[in-house]
């Protein structure tokens, strides 16, 4: 369970649209993969870093995935979209910064030609269950969830269920789908979350790649 | 798993420990009840099961969700398993034990159950070693247990863990400094146990200055002994912080300079309000290389019981017994055996294993008509006769580890 060296960091990142928008944050503060995380095939990346910091390493996951490898110490830090921080069971990390990169909203969507809420109980798809749940069972809704992987687009139209939980980023995807968003439920960055133990006991290294990467994000503070 | 799987199964998150791990686990809860007996510390066993309402007298919700119930068919009351030993302690010391006078150093170790497995460790039934002092309200009792934590950690084996202590004055007094109610201070309170930054300055829009500035501070004021200093000067200006919050900077300084002179040092983190719901005060932890998590945990919780009417001042820690046997690295101690003839097959042999015995060897006996020999039964030597005399030989170590 040794996350790295005694002095390096491992780094977990999500896979897909947060890695792309996380590469050029990293470079500007100081980390580049040795081979390029887009083409390589590697899941555990070496990375050039100025001289004199500690090594750096990035490993690259499914998003759900980031805060498994916090949690158990196998990754020092992470960067994950909000949405797979509120779904995890779970929050025993530190979350620094806001990088403000993957923006996106997580949203409950209905069919454009779907009458007003429905009464009594609902049926809701979606990947996210505990957010939905939470988030239903906070605005006093009786919902059953249903648990899909992908394309909840399609679900309202079959009849399998009457509103989605999904992430939006344009709407585009929704619109294209005869969905339209009725309810917010929260605006999604990606984070950067660190493991309790990595920041006492590697806190020289991880307090400068907080560092690092907030001047990226916030130049003014 | 499938249609193999057996009855024997154990629960999850339900383990026993098997030889030789078993021993290793047993010396090292002996070494450490030894210790925490050469500091003074009187042992005592809780009940495994108690009514619940005495169980969680004085604990918040989360222990109250980690308990196990059952209902007393006796007297119809709601039965609950320990969670949590501390609280069991505690009531010991206030209502069998406490007097006027000398404070009462109590310890224990013993197995708990939880009513869920913890998510990382998948462990259900952890066994809980710890150490408390009750009647004794100053800092000193507080550098007394960390103290002896770190003891027994090294008793352990790690050499250097790295002890994080935080203060939940801090945090209370720039609080009640800000004027924040309980529906203000909790979102805060979660923020600044994640450290998020971003959401600490929302939850700040409304706080007048300069409580706002110090709130925002809060979350990176932690490190070495200087950190004590940097929040000194953080929190300087008017209007000056509450006497709790002075108090609370005072005792983390108390322990940084109590370790100072043991050639120890501590770590500090302001913004770390952990621990279970009915810590207050001085909280801390300790960590090691390579492990995600806490080893050991502990602080103050004053007023958890009454003595008197008036609220026991309390403060302790405790640990998991399994954690820090697989961490620690520890492993049971080599041992040697002599294996003898069956009494009856022989005379004198009586004597000769009853003297070794008392010397404190290790002797078995090989049964009649057993298979196996002196290396199945993890003995070196073999008793054998020398004349009148019984002696211990050493047993030839064959190719194989002696089996066959």
């Amino acid at each position: 369970m040794t996350a790295s060296a005694e002095e390096g960091l491992t780094i977990a990142v999500a896979k897909g649209r947060i890695l792309r928008e996380a590469i050029p944050l990293l470079a500007a503060a100081g980390i580049v993969a040795f081979e390029d995380p887009l083409e390589t095939r590697k899941l555990i990346l070496d990375a050039d870093v100025a001289p004199g910091r500690p090594p750096v390493r990035l490993v690259l996951l499914r998003a759900q995935d980031v805060p498994t490898y916090l949690e158990y110490g196998a990754a020092d830090a992470g960067i994950a979209g909000r949405d797979a921080l509120l779904e995890y069971p779970g929050e025993e990390w530190y979350e620094p910064l806001d990088l403000g990169i993957a923006r996106c909203r997580l949203v409950v969507a209905a069919r454009k030609d779907d009458p007003a809420a429905p009464s009594g109980s609902i049926r809701v798809a979606t990947k996210f269950e505990r957010i939905a749940r939470r988030h239903f069972a906070s605005s006093g809704v009786r919902a059953e969830i249903v648990k899909l992987y992908g394309s909840m687009e399609l679900a309202p139209h079959v009849g399998l269920a009457d509103r989605i939980v999904d992430l939006v980023a344009t709407g585009d995807t929704l619109r294209a789908n005869g969905l339209r968003p009725v309810e917010h439920i929260a605006d999604v960055s990606a984070r950067l979350i660190v493991n309790k133990a990595s920041m006492k006991m590697k806190a020289a290294a991880v307090k400068e790649l907080v560092a690092a990467l907030r001047e990226q994000v916030e130049p003014s503070r | 798993m499938g249609a193999a799987a057996g009855p024997w199964l154990l629960p999850a998150g339900v383990e026993e420990v098997l030889p030789p791990d078993a021993r290793g686990l047993e010396e090292l809860r002996r070494d450490v009840v030894d210790l925490f007996s050469a500091w003074g510390y009187e042992l005592v066993m809780p009940p495994f099961l108690e009514y619940l309402d005495s169980l969680l007298l004085g604990t918040g919700p989360d222990l109250d969700l980690r308990t196990f119930k059952v209902t007393d068919q006796v007297s119809g009351r709601m039965l609950g398993v320990r969670a949590d030993m501390t609280p069991q302690v505690a009531r010991i010391d206030a209502h069998r034990l406490a007097r006027e006078g000398a404070p009462i150093r109590l310890c224990y170790a013993g197995t708990v159950l939880h009513a869920r497995a913890d998510r990382v460790s998948g462990a259900r039934s952890p066994v809980q070693v710890g150490a408390e002092i009750y009647g004794h309200a100053g800092v000193e009792s507080d550098i007394e247990a960390i103290g002896l934590m770190l003891e027994m950690l090294r008793s352990a084996g790690f050499e250097r863990p790295h002890i994080d202590v935080g203060h939940l004055g801090v945090f209370r007094g720039l609080a009640r400094g800000a004027a924040l109610d309980d529906a203000e201070q909790a979102p805060l309170f979660a923020a600044l146990q994640r450290k998020a930054e971003a959401e600490i300055d929302d939850l700040l829009q409304g706080v007048p200055a300069p409580w706002r500035e110090r709130f925002g501070h809060l979350a990176g004021l932690n490190g070495g002994p200087e950190t004590l200093d940097e929040a000194a000067g953080r929190f300087a200006g008017d209007p000056p912080v509450p006497e709790e919050v002075e108090a609370a900077l005072g005792d983390l300084r108390a322990i940084s300079e109590g370790f100072r002179r043991l050639g120890e040092t501590v770590h500090f983190d302001l913004a770390e309000l952990r621990g279970y719901r009915y810590h207050g005060g001085v909280g801390f932890a300790a960590f090691v290389p390579g492990h995600g998590r806490e080893i050991a945990r502990g602080g103050r919780y004053d007023g958890m019981t009454t003595v008197d009417g008036r609220p026991r001042p309390a403060t302790g820690f405790s640990a998991d017994l399994r954690t820090l046997y697989q961490l620690g690295g520890r492993r049971p101690g080599r041992r040697g055996g002599v294996l003898a003839p069956w009494p009856g097959e022989a005379d004198g042999v009586d004597r000769a294993v009853r003297e070794l015995r008392a010397a404190g060897e290790r002797v078995v006996h090989r049964l009649p008509g057993q298979s196996g020999g002196a290396r199945d039964l993890e003995c070196d030597r073999e008793l054998v006769r020398d004349g009148d005399r019984w002696v211990a030989v050493a047993v030839p170590v064959t190719g194989d580890g002696g089996h066959g």
